[in-house]
């Protein structure tokens, strides 16, 4: 007697489709953690009359351990007037937003030099701080 | 012969689930992501373009931990708006209007942008005059 091979079809489950488009999507968006500065530790300032910081594409924080991070990415000094000017490149007077978040407590001789490095590689600085109430 | 009615049963398809949950993240992420930064703005001149001989006729603020002086005088906190702003009257030209603004080395960065934000909202246009030499920790 010949017995007859049973076929078994083999193809992709189309209902595990959403989850794999969920732990992709989770996959991007840790990736993207990666240089945001949003898990960094540091206090605003408060000032009143503040305006909408806008679209930027370079972010210079001092967290609250005095550290230096550019993009998320910790650098030194020395480094930092090059590196904002790479990342703005050729853009334009208006384009070439920094914005710049300090911890409160930061002293002079932190975050002065810091400053002058955004302003020598002709950034336009904007301080991120919290609306001061009266 | 009466014929039975088939219900039919009437519910969200399971299979679609994950396509609704992928759906409702990537909107919560937008709605994340489009929260705009409140800032102030701040134009500072790049060191070159003040020269030595006119920072002598600008106005000139020191700021430490404890007092603010213009011009050589403390000046209270509460006055230093109303004060800059006089010494501000009647100059146009931003050249003219230009202040120097020194710091100790333990000033905290909120008094100094406080006091730096009131030269601006005084018409000012801030300066920084750093010491020459001053250690930087690298970290």
């Amino acid at each position: 007697m010949k017995l007859t091979r049973r076929k078994t079809r083999a193809e992709v489950p189309s209902m595990a489709m959403g989850d794999i488009a969920f732990n992709l999507l989770i996959f991007f968006v840790i990736l993207a953690r990666a240089t945001d500065d949003s898990h960094l530790q540091w206090t605003p300032a408060k000032v009143s009359n503040l305006a909408n910081a806008g679209p930027s594409m370079v972010s210079v924080l001092v967290d609250k351990d005095n550290k230096l991070y550019l993009n998320g990415q910790q650098i030194g000094i020395a480094e930092l007037a090059g590196r904002i000017e790479t990342a703005l490149g050729d853009a334009v007077h208006g384009e070439r937003t920094v914005l710049v978040k300090i911890h409160n407590d930061t002293l002079a001789q932190r975050f002065e030099p810091v400053i002058e490095a955004i302003s020598e590689a002709g950034g336009d600085l904007v301080h991120i701080v919290e609306e001061e109430k009266q | 012969m009466r014929g039975r009615r088939t219900k039919v049963l009437v519910e969200p398809p399971a299979h679609a689930t994950g396509d609704i949950a992928f759906n409702l993240i990537v909107f919560f992420l937008v709605c994340a992501s489009i929260q705009p930064d409140s800032g102030r703005p701040q134009t500072l001149p790049s060191s070159e373009t003040v020269e030595e001989g006119q920072q002598t006729e600008n106005i000139e603020v020191a700021v430490s931990r404890a007092a603010v002086i213009i011009n050589g005088d403390v000046t209270p906190m509460n006055r230093v708006f109303t004060r800059l702003k006089a010494l501000l009257a009647g100059k146009q030209a931003p050249d003219d209007r230009v202040v120097v603004v020194k710091s100790e080395s333990d000033t905290q960065y909120s008094r100094w942008l406080t006091i730096t934000s009131m030269i601006e909202d005084a018409g000012g246009v801030v300066t920084l005059q750093l010491e020459e030499e001053r250690i930087v920790e690298v970290p």
